[in-house]
């Protein structure tokens, strides 16, 4: 009888914890951000692990989503004021800006069309992209701001918010 | 090249300008009904059944990522719309048809107005917008739908 019942506690406290782990859905601030690892548009492969050390944005964008669209020059102007600064836990600010278009041809053009001078991938696999997956992304522009350490500090500010955040971390 | 820069260039205005202005302006009324709005479970119930009756399912977006959809592309752009057209106008006006795009909210979505619109004109009588409020990977892949290969 004993047996049975450590037996059923067991069960349950495992399916408690189960269900726990299986509510927790995606990121939060704090966690670690996975690895991401796709070509360039010049065919070479960026890990997002290689900008250690530095803020990093990672932005989630299309050349289809319109609202991403608009926002590439906001970020130019935070890119080119920041790139050099340094930070709490990290010297200088660096975007990673991750594609879920499906075309090669309207990723490049969309890249040079809006003059973007940071860091671009994509595995064109749109929204089967593995990363929409590992860091459910439910709608674009989606982003996230990381320390030096790829420990994510927020997620998903845009404008003025994300200024301000990103000034939170300076020296 | 150019001329592809510009295309590119025209696109993303267009979709701001109409992304941001008369999309889903209050008052106008959209271009399929409630009914014509396809739950994402029964297709994927009939696409996973061989043996029930497959409707033609078109992608008026980025990618024909539903098992078994045709590709036209963004029907925003006239030449993929003139593309549906003319698959359409071989087809009798009661086959049964399903659109999708499923890259945005609906009401951002450039796409599935100009095709349910062009569906409307030509009297289909059978046609379902397939219903991804959000976008496909939401309501699509995230339920583990079919995909194509």
């Amino acid at each position: 009888m004993r047996k049975l019942i450590l037996l059923v506690a067991i069960v349950l406290s495992g399916s408690y914890f189960l269900n726990a782990f299986a509510q927790k859905q995606g990121l939060e601030i704090g966690d670690k951000a996975p690895e991401i690892a796709f070509p360039s548009p010049e065919g070479n492969t960026v890990a997002l692990s290689s900008l250690k050390n530095k803020l990093v944005l990672i932005d989630f964008w299309g050349t289809w989503c319109a609202p991403c669209v608009k926002e590439q020059p906001e970020l130019a102007k935070l890119y080119k004021k920041y790139k050099n600064t340094s930070f709490r836990n990290g010297k200088g600010f660096e975007i990673y800006g991750v594609s879920l278009d499906a075309k090669e041809e309207n990723w490049k053009n969309g890249i040079k069309t809006l003059n973007i001078s940071w860091i671009q991938v994509s595995d064109l696999k749109f929204w089967r992209s593995p990363v929409a997956k590992t860091y459910n992304i439910q709608e674009l522009p989606y982003n996230l701001l990381l320390n030096g350490n790829g420990t994510i500090l927020a997620k998903n500010l845009h404008g003025s918010e994300l200024e301000k955040m990103i000034i939170r971390f300076m020296k | 090249m150019k001329t592809k820069i510009s295309i590119f260039l025209l696109v993303a205005f267009a979709t701001s300008v109409l992304a941001f202005s008369h999309f889903s302006s209050p008052g106008v009324p959209e271009p399929w009904t409630t009914q014509q709005l396809l739950n994402p479970a029964d297709l994927a119930k009939t696409l996973n059944n061989p043996s029930a009756p497959q409707p033609i399912v078109y992608s008026v977006g980025m990618q024909a990522i539903i098992k078994n959809s045709i590709e036209i592309g963004p029907a925003m752009m006239k030449e993929n719309l003139n593309s549906l057209k003319s698959k359409l106008e071989k087809l009798p006006k009661n086959s049964n048809i399903v659109i999708y795009c499923g890259c945005c909210p609906f009401e951002r979505c450039p796409n599935v107005r100009p095709a349910m619109e062009l569906l409307k004109t030509m009297q289909f009588t059978n046609y379902k917008l397939l219903n991804l409020p959000q976008n496909i990977k939401v309501d699509w892949i995230d339920h583990g739908y079919p995909l194509s290969e």
